[in-house]
């Protein structure tokens, strides 16, 4: 066990960059939801107000979680948690398998397994960063909670809450890797196991008892399913129970034990899951270069696109909600604040019923998942070139014309399916609304609308990957993080006019306005086609740009 | 004949890196042509000019009499190739992945004869196109890139370096291969750096170094520059005499052996003087490629410590 400290300090080397960063998100959250939690429910009495109408929407309570009671940094942790302990789970699952089963996919496990480290500390090692950096999580979280006033038990609790959560993921990261051959496998089965954790705490909430206070609330059965509803019942600012942090640490540690009994007894690059063996010929599907990008690109198209009609649904499921909330004599306040929100997410001249403004306003988070879709598309483009696979194909009689082509198609596909998929959601969440065909001939056109400024990013990504290919990765996920920051939330983070006229989604039509301004998206549809056809111009022109 | 591939004076600059740097390459129809030169030299640059993915600073290339850059699809209906570092798709079979570069090439139309030459070929070279991509070694990779090239006609292979991840018998199978097709009229364009595939296979080689041909001709007028190596028993033969055998160069006693280099076409001189010498196991090696190559990268190897015994004749 010599060796080790060496291999506990090469992981921190290899993940510095990482680590700051996850860290600084997680900071940046906790800041920027305290923020918000003062500015627009600030006193007792509107947290209150806000809390009885959420208790009758388990819409929102899936969203958020439990209330417990009117305390501001209860309120904050009934917000914020469960998305929380979705993030420290993606983030500690895929910390494990990285170090894991990608490490020995990639065959640095066996020059590793060969020196003295053996088979057992290098899994050691890898447990040890994670439990170290669940630690540090929560550290940072407690320390922000009490910076901004939340007394040191509490604060210790609620740190502490996260990081059990944390370590739990950590064994269950572990255990995928032993389980799956390859890293892919591993990762798409703990974060399959990490999102369902979220979706049973989820359940949880919303079937959750009201108290007699009438201001909090008992998680249902489901969420004893999750480790993220164990980390929930901590209760940190009330109910301060210990328990379900042994119940996590347990979890994680069972399901080292089990990972490391399995690393000793079975052979290197073997697994539980035996890896499926593939086809011996291609199907007709895969004929051409659209059928292959559609092949790569398939699960996570498929992805965006089930995630766009789950927010769609539940868009069109909570709009209601927010209608009835304004409409109570309690909700007044509280409905203002929101309404507030909503128009500066619309837009400057957006106008209409509460009930549209939420719509819209949400309309742009789908936008922001489909312009995702459709730059992921344009990066693989690059991928396959760096990796060599765009030489076979343009080797063989395949012009840059019909090879770029396809990844254009699939990503302009990829958006329209994504923005389409929402909208159905959003009919079926819709269901069961007052005037209901004018709901969701709005909701059509706001999905309609987001269309053409995310056809503009896909091909501004496609220019930046014909003219800079060596840095079209990073700068084509700039160019749409910049676009998301100034068109999206350009009004809440208040940028001048000018600045947020750069990104094509503050041109998105506003569906809410009493005659609809179809010209901008005319205008930017004609960009789009115009800048990729220059983009595919200059892919013609340019030498294949290989690896690096 | 027909030039198949013509490029003169032929240029490439990364930037201020000059990778190809005013090279000559002539291959005619129906020969097996091979492409010498050590790593770095420009051989794949080349390739990738040939096949327009791009584009020659400098200078001229051909194929077939078109260019490669701008008639780039056409020349490819034409040409099979596989690349020196086989990259696949990791999610696809490496069976998917062959059907699909076939399928690409337009090879399929006969799906009968594709079959069975698929089949045939998985068969010889002990392929196992149920796995994913990313499981192939770099040896199985490059058996993908094969099997696709070899599966359908071509009247251009392009092979670079085909065979690096190969084993010794996964080599001679590639060398059958490659000779079936000769019957046919192909013509192959093989670069390596391995001289004994290129000296079994190639009708003629050019050598390149630092962009540029160094040496270009058939095998036989390639040997001509080179010399013969001999060897035989010095016991009881008085060492002056070797003075009397002409051409010999390079002459070293070593122990009880004799050994020195002549001159190809000096070689019935030597032998009669060896025959006058009455001198005993004597051993004659052809002149190798190796030696060719190894003369023309000279200067970048340390010359080895040799006691020349050239005084002594």
């Amino acid at each position: 066990m010599k060796t080790l400290p060496t291999l506990l300090l090469a992981r921190f080397r290899r993940d510095r960059v990482q680590i700051i960063v996850w860290l600084a998100l997680f900071a940046l959250l906790e800041v920027a939801g305290r923020g918000a939690v003062t500015e627009t429910y600030g006193d007792d009495a509107e947290r209150a107000s806000v809390i009885r109408l959420v208790i009758m929407s388990p819409a929102i309570l899936m969203l958020r979680g439990t209330p417990q009671g009117t305390d501001p940094d209860a309120f904050q942790f009934f917000l914020l948690f469960g998305f929380l302990g979705l993030m420290v789970g993606l983030m500690m699952t895929f910390l494990a398998v990285r170090h894991t089963r990608g490490d020995e996919e990639a065959g640095r496990a066996e020059l590793v397994g060969s020196t003295p480290a053996g088979r057992i500390a290098p899994l050691l090692a890898t447990a040890l960063e994670g439990v170290i950096l669940s630690a540090l999580v929560g550290a940072i979280m407690g320390g922000v909670a009490f910076a901004y006033g939340a007394d040191a038990s509490g604060a210790l609790l609620y740190g502490a809450a996260l990081s059990a959560v944390g370590i739990a993921y950590l064994g269950v990261g572990l255990a995928c890797a032993q389980l799956m051959r390859t890293s892919r496998g591993a990762n798409g089965l703990a974060a399959a196991i990490v999102t369902l954790g979220y979706a049973f705490r989820a359940m949880g909430d919303a079937t959750g008892t009201v108290q007699p206070d009438g201001l909090s609330m008992e998680a249902g059965w489901w969420s004893w399913l999750s480790p993220i509803g164990w980390g929930q019942a901590v209760a940190p600012y009330t109910h301060q129970r210990l328990w379900p942090l042994a119940l996590c640490v347990a979890l994680g540690a069972v399901l080292f034990a089990a990972s490391a009994w399995l690393q000793s007894h079975r052979d290197l690059d073997s697994s539980i899951v035996p890896e499926r063996a593939g086809r011996l010929h291609a199907p007709l599907s895969l004929s051409g270069p659209i059928g292959l990008v559609w092949r790569t690109l398939r699960n996570p198209v498929i992805g965006w696109t089930v995630g766009g009609a789950l927010f769609g649904l539940v868009l069109g499921a909570v709009g209601q909600t927010v209608v009835d909330l304004v409409n109570t004599p309690d909700g007044q306040e509280a409905g203002q604040a929101i309404t507030d929100t909503l128009a500066a997410i619309a837009g400057p001249n957006a106008e209409g019923g509460l009930i549209d403004l939420f719509t819209t306003g949400l309309f742009g988070f789908v936008g922001v998942l489909a312009a995702v879709g459709g730059v992921q598309a344009i990066m693989r483009a690059r991928q396959d070139e760096a990796g060599g696979t765009a030489e076979l194909v343009l080797a063989a009689p395949v012009s840059r014309f019909r090879w770029f082509s396809a990844y254009l198609l699939i990503g302009a596909a990829s958006v329209a399916a994504v923005l389409a998929f929402a909208v159905l959601g959003a009919f079926v969440g819709l269901i069961g609304s007052p005037d209901v065909g004018e709901r969701m001939s709005t909701v059509a056109e706001a999905g309609l609308a987001q269309l053409p400024a995310c056809l503009v990013i896909v091909a501004v990504a496609a220019l930046v990957f014909a003219l800079v290919p060596r840095a079209s990765i990073a700068l084509g996920w700039a160019v749409l993080l910049v676009a998301i920051v100034l068109g999206q939330f350009g009004g809440l983070f208040g940028f001048p006019e000018w600045v947020r006229d750069i990104s094509p989604f503050t041109h998105t039509p506003i569906v809410t306005a009493e005659t609809i301004d179809w010209s901008a998206a005319w205008v930017m549809s004609g960009i789009a086609v115009v800048v990729a056809a220059g983009a595919t111009a200059l892919v013609r022109r340019r030498d294949l740009a290989l690896g690096g | 004949m027909n030039t198949v591939i013509e490029t003169r004076g032929l240029e490439k600059h990364f930037g201020r890196v000059r990778a190809l740097d005013g090279l000559d390459l002539s291959v005619e129809a129906g020969e097996v042509h091979g492409f010498l030169g050590p790593n770095g030299a420009g051989k794949s640059t080349t390739i990738r000019v040939l096949l327009g993915l791009i584009r020659a600073s400098g200078g001229n290339a051909t194929l077939f009499g078109r260019d490669p850059w701008r008639d780039a699809v056409e020349l490819h209906r034409r040409i099979a190739y596989v690349p020196g570092d086989v990259n696949l798709w990791s999610n696809l079979s490496g069976g998917e992945s062959i059907d699909l570069l076939t399928r690409l090439r337009g090879g399929t139309t006969d799906k009968r004869a594709y079959a069975a030459r698929r089949e045939h070929l998985a068969e010889v070279f002990q392929f196992d196109p149920s796995k994913k991509g990313r499981t192939y070694s770099k040896g199985n990779r490059q058996k993908v890139a094969l099997i696709a090239a070899l599966a359908t006609p071509a009247d251009l292979y392009i092979l670079d370096e085909p065979t690096s991840g190969l084993d010794p018998l996964m080599e001679a199978v590639f060398r059958q291969e490659i000779a079936a097709l000769l019957g046919d009229g192909a013509t192959v364009l093989l670069s390596s750096h391995i001289l004994s595939e290129v000296e079994h296979l190639c009708d003629r080689v050019s050598i390149i170094r630092a962009g540029r041909t160094v040496e270009t001709g058939t095998l036989a007028e390639l040997r001509h520059l080179t010399r013969t190596e001999i060897s035989f028993a010095g016991e009881g033969i008085d060492h002056a005499a070797f003075a009397t055998i002409p051409g010999a160069h390079d002459l070293v006693v070593d122990g009880a052996r004799v050994r020195f280099t002549a001159d190809s076409d000096a070689m019935p001189d030597v032998l009669a003087a060896l025959s006058r010498l009455r001198a005993t196991g004597v051993t004659v090696n052809p002149p190798s490629l190796e030696e060719l190559f190894m003369r023309h990268y000279h200067d970048e190897i340390d010359e080895p410590a040799r006691s020349s015994l050239e005084g002594v004749r």
